[in-house]
């Protein structure tokens, strides 16, 4: 698994670069992700701030509602959720797309063909997912802080100026940082384990539908485990 | 000028269906001058019939049957000729999968230049022999041999670079979904060749006619039917120029009309461009009609080799019970 990822990583930076293929994979990947991750972004931050504030006001401490949905979201959920959207929406359609590719021996006729598999098919995913990742945190960790500022000001009344204020003496550099390689390594993980599971499909449609159902979880747990050691070590 | 010399100068010349259309008789020297007199540009050797069936000399129907006629006449007298040079060989090949011997020390010979035929029961390690051809799969021992270059010996850009002399038709077409007819076709020639997208477009279109298939450019494979994939599939083999175009069985799951019309392309193509030919076939007894050569391949060994006209005839009970379709014998089926 580590050879398929190191030799993916290889096509990346070897000539011929393939710019069509890599927009293919950046819209399907990214443009076509938008959709799901402003949405999960949008409710995410409203109800952090909606759970935020009643556990806040229990200490007198409502007016630390933005930080605290700025914060989350920003080092943790942003990261995390968009990782996880874009494994259940794009992630299972590679490995699916892969998968389909593999038992109906397109993969082999590439090779046949003298075509480097490695560089043509997965090399673009790899390098869209590092490059999508990043950009669709970024919208949810902007979206899902607006989300929250709906609630919390909109609809609980807190003032706009305490919100924003908050978000801007509390949220550092460092928090943005975080989000943006925790994303990048995120992009990484998908990529991978989706093509690999996709890649390496047998036997037939049963084995397609496994190779989409692993991928997802593999992706999805490694993602989890991943956040808590790279958590640890940049906090 | 008397006829012989100009005969003489044809079979000089480096057009082999103009040169075969006069001598049978089916059209006259005059004829062919006059059509290539219409010519601008420099003759590309294939392309005679093609060029013949333009000018209305003769139909498409009618060049393809005298081609397919011509085979069969040198289909008989390859038995009686020497051995041709061998394009590929196996050397004491093993390779097992799942725990299973699907091939056991088999050494194997395709003739250069000829239509080989790979027959045997399903599993018998026909698919998997054709993957070590072109280097899909690598023997556990043993080698394979392409011309003179062992490919276990080569590096993976060596490798890639025998692979550009082959092209493969899948036992599935293997189609690229995602694209259209045309797409499919020009494919290999955009990632392999440095042809402007004129040129490719010239070729593709020269192809898919060939294969009767003009017109279609922007269908994709889910709007074609099981006769039309695999001509397309054949386009795609083609559109290359390869050397050696190897066949996972391309008549599979076809009727019969289409499967003849499907083996009547192949010859025709081969008439053409001569390429070494190997093909996987279900389709007895009428392979043997369309290539020079057999090899009957069962449970992973060699059982018999040659020429189709002596291969059909073979005693073997094996042979005899598969060309037969005989549920008794000694291939256990139920």
């Amino acid at each position: 698994m580590f050879l398929f990822l190191l030799t993916s990583l290889f096509g990346v930076v070897r000539p011929p670069y393939r710019l069509d293929n890599l927009l293919k994979q950046i819209v399907f990947i990214g443009i076509h992700s938008l959709f799901v991750i402003v949405l999960t972004a949008a409710f995410a931050g409203m109800v952090l701030a909606l759970q935020g504030y009643y556990i806040l006001s229990r200490f007198g401490s409502e007016g630390m509602v933005g930080p605290m949905v700025a914060l989350a979201i920003v080092q943790e959920l942003g990261p995390v959720l968009t990782a996880l959207m874009v494994t259940g929406r794009a992630g299972s359609a590679m490995a699916g797309e892969l998968g389909v590719m593999r038992i109906k021996e397109q993969i082999d006729a590439l090779e046949s063909m003298g075509i480097n598999p490695l560089k043509y098919l997965i090399a673009p995913r790899v390098e869209a997912s590092l490059i999508t990742l990043p950009v669709l945190t970024a919208i949810f960790n902007v979206v899902g802080i607006f989300g929250g500022y709906l609630v919390a000001v909109q609809l609980l009344g807190m003032s706009s100026g305490t919100y924003w204020g908050g978000i801007e003496s509390k949220l550092a550099a460092k928090d943005i940082y975080i989000s943006i390689i925790k994303s990048f390594s995120f992009g990484l993980i998908v990529a991978w384990v989706c093509t690999y599971m996709g890649y390496f499909t047998t036997r037939g449609a049963e084995g397609v539908g496994r190779s989409i159902t692993s991928a997802v979880v593999l992706t999805s747990v490694l993602v989890l485990i991943w956040d808590y050691f790279i958590t640890s070590v940049m906090l | 000028m008397p006829p012989q010399d100009k005969t003489t100068n044809l079979t000089e010349s480096p057009w082999p269906i103009g040169e075969m259309l006069v001598k049978a008789g089916q059209i006259s020297l005059n004829h062919v001058e006059a059509a290539l007199a219409h010519q601008s540009k420099q003759i590309e050797p294939d392309l005679i019939g093609e060029i013949l069936v333009r000018e209305g000399i003769i139909s498409q129907p009618e060049l393809m049957a005298f081609l397919v006629a011509k085979f069969f006449e040198e289909r008989k007298e390859y038995a009686a000729q020497p051995l041709p040079p061998t394009a590929i060989r196996f050397a004491g090949v093993e390779k097992t999968l799942d725990g299973r011997k699907v091939l056991d020390r088999v050494d194997l010979e395709i003739p250069q230049g000829k239509i080989t035929a790979i027959i045997g029961v399903s599993g018998g390690g026909k698919s998997v022999s054709l993957k070590h051809m072109i280097g899909l799969m690598a023997p556990d021992r043993g080698q394979v041999f392409v011309g003179d270059q062992e490919l276990g010996s080569l590096t993976k850009k060596q490798l890639l670079r025998v692979r550009e002399r082959f092209s493969m038709l899948f036992q599935g077409s293997a189609l690229f979904d995602s694209m259209n007819v045309f797409d499919n076709v020009a494919f290999p020639l955009r990632e392999k060749t440095r042809h402007d997208p004129e040129t490719i477009a010239k070729m593709v279109r020269k192809t898919l006619a060939q294969v009767g298939l003009s017109g279609m450019d922007a269908k994709f494979p889910d709007e074609l039917s099981g006769g039309m994939m695999k001509r397309v599939a054949l386009a795609r083999a083609l559109v290359t120029q390869p050397e050696i175009i190897l066949l996972d069985e391309p008549t599979a799951g076809l009727d019969p009309i289409i499967e003849n019309a499907i083996h009547h392309l192949i010859c025709d193509t081969f008439m053409r461009a001569r390429y070494t030919m190997v093909i996987i076939s279900h389709a007895i007894p009428q392979i043997f009609n369309w290539c020079h050569h057999v090899l009957v391949l069962h449970e992973g060994k060699i059982l018999e080799s040659g020429p189709s006209v002596v291969v059909m005839e073979s005693q073997h009970p094996v042979i005899k019970q598969f060309i037969n379709g005989n549920l008794t014998g000694p291939i256990k089926v139920i």
